[in-house]
C-alpha cells in the first residue's frame, strides 16, 4: 500500500515498517521542492531588500546620533610645526585622503614623492579648527600630513569660547582687572570671568524686562496718536488731546529709558574695565572684556571630569539659550518653542476641520459620485509638494486674510503689517492644509471600522444620528483618528519648505509668547529646527562651522519629533483604555 | 429536548411589577398588505400579520426568507438601506408608522431591540443599560440608578454585575452581554421587544438562559423573536408565523403549526426535508 520509494511518503511518520528504518539510522532521500515553488528566491529578494533598507536607516541615524552627542565634547588642541617653519594651533577635526596635482608634488622633496607614489598616487591630511575668525578671517585649515615636522600639545593653550567672533585659540598673557594690568591667575580669571558674565546677564536681563517694558509703551503710545488721527483727522480736536497726552506720556517713559540706558551703560564701562589678554600662535594679541568669553578651558589639561562639565555646560547651553554667532553657536531656545508651538497648533487646527469633513463624508454624505470624486481629491491634495501649499498659505493667508485684518483692526500700525506677513498662525494653518488629507483619510477609515450593528444597536435605542456617533462611533474611532493626528503631526513637524514662505525666520526677535498683552502673539514669526538646520549647514558664512550644529540640531529635531509622537501615543492608548470603560 | 428544563430555574429571580401592564388583549402590531423592495428585488410580498399584545410571536422560515427584513420593519430600522422602497400599513397602537410625520425615534422608543451579534457598547455596564435613558434626555441619577437595577434584574444579570457596574461591558461573556442587550431593550420600558436571532451566536447554556429570560419577560412586554432554530421557536413561542421566499405562509398558535401545519410547505419545513 505504502510506496516506500516514494520520498514525499517516505518522511511521513507510519505506525511501522518506514519510521523503524529511519531510527535505524538508514539514509533516506529528503524532499525538498523546487526553489520556485516555495518561493525562496523571491522571499530572498524582499528580504534583503528590507534588510538593506533598514541598515541604511539605522546606520543613517547612527552617524546622526553619534556625531550629535559628540560635538560638544571638548577637543585637544593640537600646535603644528610645519617644515617651512609655520607653527599654528588647532583642534584636529578631521582626515582624508587626496590625490596632489603636479605641481604640488613637484614641490615635494624626494622621500615625500616616493611615499605618495607607494600610496598609489594619495596623500593624507587633516583639518585643523584654528579659530579666530576676527584675526585671520578664516576658521579651518587643510595641512598635509606630509608636510608637519612636529605635532604637541603645550597645556598652555586655551580654547575661549567668546560671545562674539567664535571660538578663539591661543595662550592668556594677563590680565586686566578694573584697568590694573596683573598677571594670569587663573583663580582671579575664574571670579572675574564669572562675575564678568553676571554683569553681562544684567544687562540681558535690563534690555529683555524694563527696556523691553518701556519700549512696548512707547510703541502704544504712538499707536494711540496715530489712531486718533485715524480716526478723527489730522485737525480735530481730538488728534490734538491725544498728541498732548501722548507726547507727554512719552517724555515721561524716555526719561526712565534715559535712566535705565545710563544704568546699562555703568554696567557697560565696568565691563570694559575686566579685560583679559590673549595671544594666539602667531603672536597677534587681543584684549577682550571678560564679559564676553562664554567659556574657556585648558584643552590639553583637563581631567575627564572637567571634560564632562565642560559637555554638559554645553549641552545645557544648547537647550536653555538663545542663538549667538549666526546661530552657529549658542542654543536653540527659540526655535525648540517655535517647532512645538508651531506644531501644536497645526494639532489644534487640523483635528476638528479632519474629523469634521470625515464626519460628514463617512456619516452623512449620500455616498455617490461626488463623494468619491471629493475622496479621490482629498486623496490626491496630500500629494502636492509642499512648496505649493507655502506659496498659498502666502498668497492667501498672509497677502489676502492678513491684509485684511491689519486693514480691519490695525490700521495704525500701517504701514507696517501684523497679520499681512507670515507668522506662527498662518505658518500652522498652512501646515493644517497640508496635513489634513492625511487626518481626513485615517478618520473616515477610523469610523468605517466601527461595526455596523454598534450604531443599530444605539439607534434602535432611539438614539439620534448625531448622539450615536457622538457617544458610540466617535469614542470608537477615536485611537484611529488619534493615529492620523500622530501621522499628521509627524509630517508637519518636520515640513520646512512651506514655512520659509510663511513665517520662520533665521533669527526671531521675539517668541510668540510673552509677558505684554495679549500674551500670545501668534502674528510674530518664530524660529523652527528645521530650518535651523538648513540655515546653520548651508546660509551660514562657513559651513564648515556649522556642520556640528547640524548633527546636533538633527538630532534634537528627531528626538522632539519622536518625543511628541509618543507623547500623542500614550495619550492615545489612554483613551483606548478609558473608552473601554468609560462613563458618559 | 428541553435545554432549559435541565438548567436550575433562579428562585430569586421575579419580574418587578414596574413593567406589568394593564389591559394586553388585542393587537400589538397590526401588519397589513406590507410589500418591501430592495432596489428592485421585492423581499416582501404582500405580509399581513397581527402580533398579539404581551404574546412571544416566533419567525421561522430558510434563510433568505425576509423574516429579518419584517423584523427590521417594525422599528423602521431598515431606513437606514438606501434604495429601500416599502408599501403597507404597519399599525402600532393605531397609528401607521410608515405614515406622514411619524417621529421615527419616538418609534423606535417604544421598541427594543436585540440582535443577532451581542453588540454592547464600548462603555461601562452601567453606561449600556442606561443608554436609552440618557439619549432621552433623563440625566436624574436615582431614576439612572433604579432603572439600571431594574432592567438588569428583569434580564437576569444583576446579581452577576451588581459589583461591577462601572466595568467595561466588553469584558464579559457573550451570553451576558446578550443579557445586557435585553435589558437595555427593556430600560425605557417599551411595549414590544424584538429579537433577531438573539441566540445564534451563544453556547447552548447561554441560549437556554435567554430561553429563560424570553419566558419570564413574556406577559409585561409583547416579544417578537427571529429564528431559524425551529425547536426554540416550539419552545419559547406562544404564536409562530412561517415564512417562505418574501410571503407569510402560515401563521398561527405554535402547537398548531408544529403539530398539524395546514400547509406543504410548513410541514416539509419543520420536518427537515428543506430550509
Amino acid at each position: 500500500m505504502t510506496d516506500i520509494s516514494d520520498p514525499g511518503i517516505r518522511n511521513r511518520t507510519t505506525p511501522d515498517g518506514d519510521n523503524a528504518e529511519l531510527t535505524q539510522g538508514k539514509k533516506v532521500r529528503r524532499y525538498t521542492a523546487d526553489l520556485s515553488a516555495t518561493g525562496e528566491p523571491a522571499l530572498w529578494a524582499f528580504g534583503g531588500a528590507l534588510a538593506i533598507g533598514i541598515l541604511l536607516i539605522s546606520s543613517f541615524l547612527f552617524m546622526v546620533f553619534w556625531n550629535g552627542i559628540t560635538t560638544f565634547w571638548p577637543k585637544p588642541v593640537a600646535v603644528v610645526t610645519l617644515e617651512d617653519g609655520t607653527v599654528l594651533a588647532g583642534e584636529p577635526t578631521r582626515n582624508e585622503r587626496f590625490r596632489p596635482g603636479t605641481a604640488i608634488l613637484n614641490a615635494m622633496s624626494e622621500e615625500q614623492r616616493a611615499e605618495v607614489e607607494a600610496n598609489g598616487g594619495y596623500a593624507t591630511r587633516t583639518l585643523y579648527k584654528t579659530a579666530n575668525f576676527d584675526l585671520y578671517g578664516d576658521d579651518f585649515r587643510w595641512i598635509p600630513d606630509y608636510t608637519v615636522t612636529q605635532t604637541s600639545y603645550p597645556p598652555d593653550f586655551y580654547t575661549f569660547e567668546r560671545q562674539e567672533w567664535g571660538v578663539f585659540i591661543g595662550r592668556v598673557t594677563g590680565l586686566v582687572i578694573d584697568d590694573q594690568p596683573m598677571a594670569y591667575d587663573p583663580q582671579v580669571m575664574r571670579r572675574e570671568q564669572r562675575e564678568a558674565r553676571q554683569r553681562f546677564n544684567e544687562i540681558r536681563r535690563l534690555e529683555r524686562g524694563p527696556i523691553g517694558r518701556i519700549n512696548h509703551r512707547l510703541e502704544q503710545e504712538r499707536l494711540a496718536i496715530r489712531r486718533a488721527q485715524l480716526r478723527h483727522g489730522a485737525d480735530s480736536a481730538e488728534y490734538e488731546a491725544a498728541v498732548a497726552e501722548g507726547n507727554a506720556r512719552i517724555q515721561e517713559l524716555q526719561a526712565r529709558f534715559g535712566e535705565i540706558q545710563s544704568q546699562v551703560a555703568a554696567i557697560r564701562a565696568l565691563d570694559q574695565r575686566n579685560r583679559v589678554q590673549l595671544e594666539e600662535i602667531g603672536g597677534r594679541s587681543i584684549e577682550p572684556p571678560l564679559s564676553q568669553i562664554v567659556r574657556y578651558y585648558a584643552a590639553n589639561d583637563l581631567s575627564l571630569l572637567d571634560k564632562a562639565g565642560i559637555y554638559f555646560s554645553r549641552w545645557g547651553e544648547f537647550l536653555s539659550s538663545e542663538p549667538r554667532e549666526a546661530n552657529t553657536q549658542g542654543g536653540v531656545l527659540p526655535a525648540i518653542f517655535g517647532t512645538v508651538a508651531m506644531t501644536m497648533l497645526m494639532v489644534v487646527f487640523v483635528a476638528p476641520f479632519g474629523v469634521i469633513t470625515a464626519l460628514y463624508l463617512r456619516e452623512y454624505a449620500k455616498q455617490g459620485r461626488l463623494v468619491s470624486i471629493v475622496r479621490i481629491s482629498v486623496n490626491n491634495l496630500a500629494g502636492v509638494p509642499s512648496i505649493v501649499y507655502g506659496v498659498f498659505g502666502l498668497g492667501f493667508f498672509a497677502y489676502t486674510m492678513g491684509v485684511t485684518i491689519d486693514q480691519l483692526f490695525y490700521p495704525e500700525r500701517l504701514p507696517t503689517p501684523t497679520f499681512g506677513t507670515g507668522g506662527i498662525l498662518w505658518a500652522s494653518l498652512t501646515l493644517a492644509l497640508l496635513t489634513v488629507p492625511v487626518v481626513i483619510v485615517a478618520s473616515e477609515e477610523a469610523l468605517a471600522a466601527v461595526p455596523r450593528s454598534m450604531r443599530e444597536g444605539s439607534l434602535a435605542c432611539g438614539a439620534s444620528k448625531w448622539q450615536t456617533i457622538r457617544y458610540v462611533v466617535l469614542p470608537k474611532a477615536l485611537p484611529g483618528i488619534m493615529t492620523g493626528l500622530i501621522l499628521a503631526m509627524a509630517r508637519g513637524a518636520g515640513e520646512v519648505a512651506p514655512l520659509m514662505l510663511v513665517g520662520v525666520v533665521k533669527l526671531a526677535p521675539a517668541l510668540p509668547v510673552d509677558g505684554f498683552w495679549p500674551f500670545i502673539h501668534l502674528e510674530r514669526s518664530f524660529m523652527h529646527l528645521g530650518f535651523h538646520i538648513f540655515d546653520v549647514g548651508f546660509q551660514s558664512r562657513n559651513s564648515e562651522a556649522g556642520k556640528p550644529m547640524v548633527f546636533v540640531t538633527t538630532l534634537l529635531l528627531l528626538g522632539l519629533i519622536v518625543a511628541m509622537n509618543s507623547t500623542a501615543i500614550i495619550i492615545r492608548n489612554r483613551l483606548k483604555r478609558k473608552y473601554a470603560s468609560s462613563h458618559f | 429536548m428541553n435545554v432549559a428544563a435541565s438548567i436550575p430555574t433562579r428562585p430569586e429571580f421575579e419580574p418587578p411589577a414596574y413593567h406589568v401592564r394593564e389591559g394586553r388583549e388585542g393587537v400589538a402590531l397590526d401588519i397589513r398588505n406590507f410589500n418591501l423592495w430592495y432596489g428592485k428585488a421585492q423581499a416582501l410580498h404582500g405580509v399581513s400579520l397581527g402580533i398579539q399584545k404581551g404574546m412571544v410571536t416566533a419567525m421561522i422560515g430558510p434563510s433568505g426568507c425576509g423574516k429579518s427584513t419584517l423584523l427590521r420593519s417594525l422599528n423602521r430600522m431598515n431606513d437606514l438601506i438606501d434604495d429601500l422602497s416599502i408599501d403597507g400599513d404597519i399599525n402600532v397602537g393605531g397609528f401607521n408608522i410608515y405614515g406622514s410625520g411619524v417621529d421615527v425615534i419616538a418609534l423606535r422608543k417604544r421598541m427594543g431591540m436585540v440582535f443577532q451579534k451581542p453588540n454592547p457598547f464600548a462603555m461601562s455596564i452601567y453606561d449600556n443599560v442606561i443608554y436609552p435613558l440618557r439619549v432621552d434626555g433623563v440625566t436624574k441619577k436615582s431614576i439612572l440608578d433604579e432603572t439600571c437595577e431594574r432592567a438588569l434584574r428583569s434580564a437576569a444579570l444583576w446579581d452577576e454585575v451588581k459589583d461591577r457596574l462601572k466595568e467595561s461591558a466588553l469584558g464579559m461573556s457573550g451570553g451576558q452581554q446578550q443579557r445586557l442587550c435585553i435589558a437595555r431593550g427593556i430600560a425605557s420600558d417599551p411595549e414590544v421587544l424584538l429579537m433577531d436571532e438573539p441566540c445564534s451566536a451563544l453556547d447552548p447554556i447561554a441560549t437556554a438562559k435567554i430561553e429563560e429570560l424570553i419566558g419570564a419577560l413574556k406577559g409585561h412586554y409583547t416579544i417578537v423573536i427571529v429564528t431559524h432554530n425551529m425547536q426554540q421557536a416550539a419552545r419559547v413561542s406562544d404564536n409562530t408565523a412561517f415564512m417562505y421566499l418574501g410571503r407569510l405562509i402560515e401563521y398561527g398558535d405554535t402547537e398548531t403549526i408544529f403539530t398539524r401545519p395546514k400547509k406543504a410547505q410548513t410541514q416539509s419545513y419543520i420536518t427537515g426535508q428543506f430550509g
